[in-house]
């Protein structure tokens, strides 16, 4: 399409009101010469050399969940750069490449200007919507307008707010306050099981903590890596980067084996490339515990030991040898002693003694040789540790393979570690103004609210996951358990980056369709109301850390100028919406009033609880942009458990059993378990049986299962993110474009990595134009000939292919989404989709 | 005075180009204009394929032989170093970019990238090729130095960002970012290189870390055979690797 509407919204020109709802003001922002008051064009056309003052305001990164902290620099009215706080502790003063782009972000010539309704009621990829502007309040007042009428007809749960970067309680809390007050289970519907569910899930499982690692990568001496792309796309890149620098040339150098399905940056850093048969990550994992074990290399302090053998009595009779793991052999349970393991006997008799390195290679296609000397480099190597992400569990089989690798952690006795792996410690955070349950009505308190989410999370269809966002599409289309009226989006675009994407547009068709983005994108082009929200150096906003090394850290995004146009940031934007809400609902957003009071709440407690670098107190946040208190609080040394103590400043005060089943290994046991507890639960023997056809004995051990590849194809396919993709945002940026690499990148275009053997059968030669198809769809793109992948796999990055983004995105030479040709197919457990299980056929064009 | 040099870990570099990106926004770039860059090399078939990449400024040359070739003497060699573009004596001949055996030097007037065109999107109303609207500082702007929004018909190079380095206090050995007060006079790329694989200081300083790993390391010089005499130092340690000398064959 030609985005018809892009010229609409960008020529039009609006003065910003100057009332104070129309977002925080630009608190830090001293000295910058009111740019906020005129539209870009007449600022830039006015702005006399001033030789201005530089301003710096704290930020935090907006490009990847990590939030680096950042130091905008603002001179004569612009933003102009960009780079890492020094004294933040995630940041250290540095980037990756995705934290200079937030100048191109903030004044991208295509942004929208102002809220926007269509005019066009047909719906397409080729309908121009014709919007046209139309003031914030007759924007609000049609959205509330439509939740009253459906509160009225008892039927709010139809009203949807589809979420993905969520930031914290300024944006994700308030959708969550709006959810509850109003009465809908579908306001609030995130994207994880679309990010990386797979990896909290498996931990849960194992360990009993649903989330992501805080990894004490400067103290290790091993890292083995399957399928996260650790100086690409693994978070925080930013500071797994300074991490690389400092794991490579410490005097004991830390060892790296890499294990992915190409060879990309990382695999080519690292000390060892493994390439692996797509889906079969588990089996190399299963072969290494193997291993560990019948080479007695598994850590004795954690997880426990044999007991002697009591040799006869009589001298001369022949002594017994001690026991152990022999493959193929089962062990009597009673002779080994579990300390903070529960299940290693009984999983090796049900599945590791037979899990040799030669039965792997079967699988993996990894030569047993290769597996053999991993195993023992990882075994005799401390503190080593075992990641894994996406590649290894966006498959079917991909909790189970994932339980695997992250059992390796137990058995090397890494688990809160010096140089192992711990879990992110929650920030303290002071109350909100106002309190929610004075405000639930009626009506929001009825049973009748009690009604499934549209994407069945936590019904008999997915019992086990955290969010289905990809199920919300095929829900709707089919009916069942009803069809939405009206949705929101807030940061995520499922009709380009969800599985099987076009279901979406036919959603999409036949319902309100609400869109928050600053940016024209997909959802923009069905949508039938605009309500941009500030891009992030616009914002006051907060959030968490993303886990990082475990100790606290609260981050705060200041203005760095006032709002070049007429948006508004979602947080408040949700709130101005929920004062037009009838009832006690609109009641408690009027007494919240805006995001700041929230921000200034939870700011009160810093006062009692002053942050490392002295901040207190609101005002002090804003001027550092971090509150962080050090160190992480706990650690596991030879096998005990011990708190700090701030007395010594060291970890000496020890841990009852007791408290490290509450605070770290939170298990029904209190013990890391390779025979799942929360698997074995009556109501989820049932369905694991049912989903994966195993027996009951079997549901709870980490094991190897075939995956199923969906799509129909004879080539796995696989859409990494490179290091300078901004998730799905960077696509529109030329300066994006025109730099990625390494093979995939290609000034104007991303290219489809191939293997030349794959390619000379189909008649590919380098640079031509191939097709992409499975059995829901086909795209088109360029082949790049490369010896680096699997001869059975091709890989594309998934930024390209945008048909609604905007004017640097219409010659990308990628005709569509990857989720174009990638089936929707999910992880029983986990409901982690699998974006990389899919097969496919490539073809020349 | 300072002998400006950089000198770049090939162990510590993960190629991931935000030396690049933090380029392009520190000297306003076009997209593609990459000042400095990072060169991707792949060869051979998994499990003996490689992917390498090697980060490249301009080399600063002690014998640059695109100031010797320059007619006007628009590109001169500072009293610290540092090759620089005088933009009001540039004639936007080229013959510096083919004399460079860098290949580090940007014609203004190239064909873009990625259309739209940039320059088109974002015009200028004065002799500048285009107008960004997150330009640097006014102040900062400064032809003689090629530093700025370059006029039309002119070649521009990286500066080892002169801006910043050109006021450091005299004397210091090393501009190490990681100092308060050294760190806004470092180079961006040195600035924000996360795994550290980037140093910057004074070659002339036998005390000065960049002298010191140059020398403990074992420093090469990019096609140092040429005489060149380059002022950006590589270590190669275990994994990092300068770009063989010997010659491409590629099928037509």
């Amino acid at each position: 399409m030609d985005l018809e509407f892009l010229k609409t919204a960008i020529t039009r020109r609006r003065f910003l009101q100057a009332s104070a709802a129309a977002g925080a003001a630009g608190a830090a922002g001293v000295g910058f010469n009111g740019l906020g008051l005129r539209t870009l064009s007449e600022a830039q056309a006015s702005a006399a050399p001033s030789g201005g003052q530089t301003v710096i305001t704290k930020s935090f990164c907006h490009q990847c969940p990590a939030r680096c902290g950042i130091d905008v620099y603002t001179t004569d009215g612009r933003v102009h750069a960009v780079f890492g706080t020094l004294d933040n502790p995630l940041s250290m003063g540095k980037l990756c490449p995705k934290g200079h782009y937030g100048q191109y972000f903030l004044y991208n010539a295509d942004r929208f200007k102002g809220p926007m309704k269509r005019t066009n009621p047909k719906k397409g990829r080729t309908e121009d919507p014709k919007f046209v502007p139309i003031s914030w309040d007759e924007a609000l007042d049609t959205v509330a307008k439509r939740m009253n009428d459906l509160r009225a007809k008892n039927e709010s749960h139809r009203f949807g707010l589809i979420y993905g970067r969520g930031w914290g309680a300024t944006d994700v809390g308030v959708l969550q306050t709006l959810s509850k007050l109003y009465g809908s289970p579908n306001i609030g519907l995130g994207h994880s099981s679309m990010c990386s569910d797979g990896s909290e899930e498996t931990k849960k499982i194992l360990d009993g903590n649903h989330g992501y690692n805080a990894y004490d990568y400067a103290n290790t001496n091993y890292m083995l890596v399957f399928g996260a792309g650790f100086l690409e796309s693994f978070r925080p890149f930013n500071g797994n980067m300074q991490a690389w620098g400092v794991m490579r040339t410490k005097p004991a150098k830390t060892k790296v084996t890499f294990v992915d399905v190409h060879l990309n940056t990382s695999a080519a850093s690292s000390d060892r490339a493994v390439l692996i048969k797509p889906g079969t990550d588990g089996a190399m994992a299963l072969a290494i515990a193997h291993v560990l074990l019948t080479e007695g290399m598994w850590d004795r302090d954690f997880v426990g030991d044999f007991v002697p053998v009591t040799q006869p009595a009589d001298p001369d009779a022949p002594r017994l040898p001690s026991y152990k793991f022999e493959t193929g052999k089962t062990i009597d349970p009673a002779t080994f002693n579990q300390k903070w393991v529960l299940g290693l006997p009984e999983w090796w008799n049900a599945v590791l003694k037979d899990c040799t390195p030669e039965w792997a290679e079967k699988i993996t296609t990894v030569p047993a040789k290769i597996i053999h000397d991993v195993a023992r480099e990882f075994g005799t190597t401390r503190p080593a540790i075992a990641i894994f992400e996406r590649g290894a569990h966006a498959h079917t089989n991909g909790t189970y393979g994932a339980m695997a690798i992250h059992s390796l952690n137990a058995l090397a006795g890494s688990m809160f570690a010096q140089g192992g792996m711990a879990y992110q410690l929650k920030s303290p955070a002071g109350k909100w103004p106002v309190n929610l349950d004075d405000f639930m009505d009626d009506y929001a308190k009825s049973p009748e609210r009690k009604k499934p989410r549209i994407d069945m999370k936590g019904t008999d269809k997915w019992p086990m996951v955290s969010n289905m966002l990809q199920e919300v599409a095929k829900n709707h289309n089919a009916g069942a358990p009803y069809k939405l009226d009206s949705c929101m989006f807030y940061m995520t675009g499922p009709i380009f980056s969800g599985p099987d994407c076009t279901a979406w547009e036919k959603m999409l068709g036949e319902i309100f369709v609400i869109n928050t983005s600053p940016f024209p994108d997909e959802t923009s082009v069905f949508s039938d109301l605009i309500l941009p929200d500030h891009t992030y150096l616009e914002r006051l906003q907060v959030a968490d850390t993303y886990p990082f090394q475990g100790y606290p850290i609260s981050m705060i995004r200041t203005p760095a100028v006032k709002p070049i146009y007429d948006t508004r940031v979602f947080g408040d934007m949700l709130i101005d919406l929920g004062k037009r809400i009838k009832g006690s609902t609109g009641e408690y957003y009027k007494q919240l009033g805006n995001t700041e009071n929230i921000i200034k709440g939870i700011a009160s407690i810093f006062a009692e609880k002053p942050g490392d670098n002295g901040v207190n107190s609101y005002e002090s946040w804003k001027e550092k942009g971090v509150w962080y208190q050090k160190p992480y609080l706990y650690r596991q040394i030879r096998g005990e458990f011990f708190e700090w103590d701030k007395l010594t400043q060291s970890y000496s005060k020890p841990m009852k059993p007791e408290e490290v089943k509450e605070k770290l290994l939170k298990t029904p046991s209190g013990k890391f378990e390779f025979k799942s507890g929360y698997l074995e639960e009556e109501h989820h023997v049932h369905y694991l049986m049912e989903k994966f056809g195993l027996p009951a004995e079997m549901i709870a051990f980490p094991q190897y299962l075939p995956a199923n590849h969906a799509g129909g194809g004879d080539l796995h396919f696989v859409s990494p993110k490179l290091a300078m993709q901004a998730e799905g945002r960077s696509g529109n940026l030329p300066h994006v474009t025109a730099s990625i690499q390494p093979s995939q990148g290609g000034k104007k275009t991303v290219y489809l990595e191939i293997h030349p053997e794959t390619a000379a059968k189909r008649g590919i030669k380098d640079g031509d134009r191939v097709r992409i198809k499975s059995t829901v769809g086909s795209i088109e793109v360029y082949a790049r000939l490369y010896g680096g992948i699997r001869p059975d796999t091709v890989a594309l990055p998934m930024i390209h292919g945008h048909w609604g983004m905007g004017r640097w995105t219409k010659n990308s030479g990628v005709s569509g989404s990857t989720n174009e040709v990638t089936p929707n197919v999910s992880d029983a457990i986990s409901g982690q989709c699998c974006y990389h299980s899919a097969k496919v056929f490539v073809e020349k064009v | 005075m300072a002998k400006w040099g950089m000198v770049i870990d090939l162990e510590k570099c993960v190629g991931c180009q935000a030396c690049t990106i933090a380029c392009g926004m520190e000297n306003n770039r076009l997209p593609g204009e990459n000042w400095q860059d990072v060169i991707f090399f792949t060869e051979g078939t998994y499990p003996s394929a490689q992917l390498k990449w090697f980060p490249r400024p301009c080399q600063h040359c002690e014998n640059p032989s695109c100031m010797a070739v320059c007619p006007t003497g628009a590109t001169y060699k500072t009293e610290d170093g540092v090759v620089l573009v005088d933009w009001n004596k540039c004639i936007g001949c080229k013959y510096c970019m083919v004399a460079c055996p860098y290949g580090v030097r940007f014609y203004t007037d190239e064909k873009p990238l990625i259309a739209p065109d940039m320059r088109k999107v974002y015009p200028s109303k004065d002799d500048h090729s285009w107008n960004p609207p997150w330009k640097m500082p006014d102040a900062r702007e400064d032809w003689k130095h090629g530093v700025g929004i370059q006029p039309h018909d002119v070649v521009s190079k990286c500066t080892f960002c002169y801006h910043r380095v050109s006021k450091a206090p005299p004397g210091t050995p090393d501009l190490d970012p990681q100092d308060p007060k050294l760190r806004e006079f470092t180079p961006a790329c040195v600035v924000t290189c996360a795994p550290g694989a980037r140093f910057f200081g004074d070659l002339s300083n036998p005390e000065s870390n960049v002298s010191r790993m140059i020398g403990d390391k074992r420093g090469v010089r990019l096609l140092d055979q040429l005489g060149n005499k380059p002022q950006v130092y590589y270590l190669t340690g275990v994994g990092g690797a300068v770009p063989s000398n010997r010659a491409i064959h590629k099928k037509s």
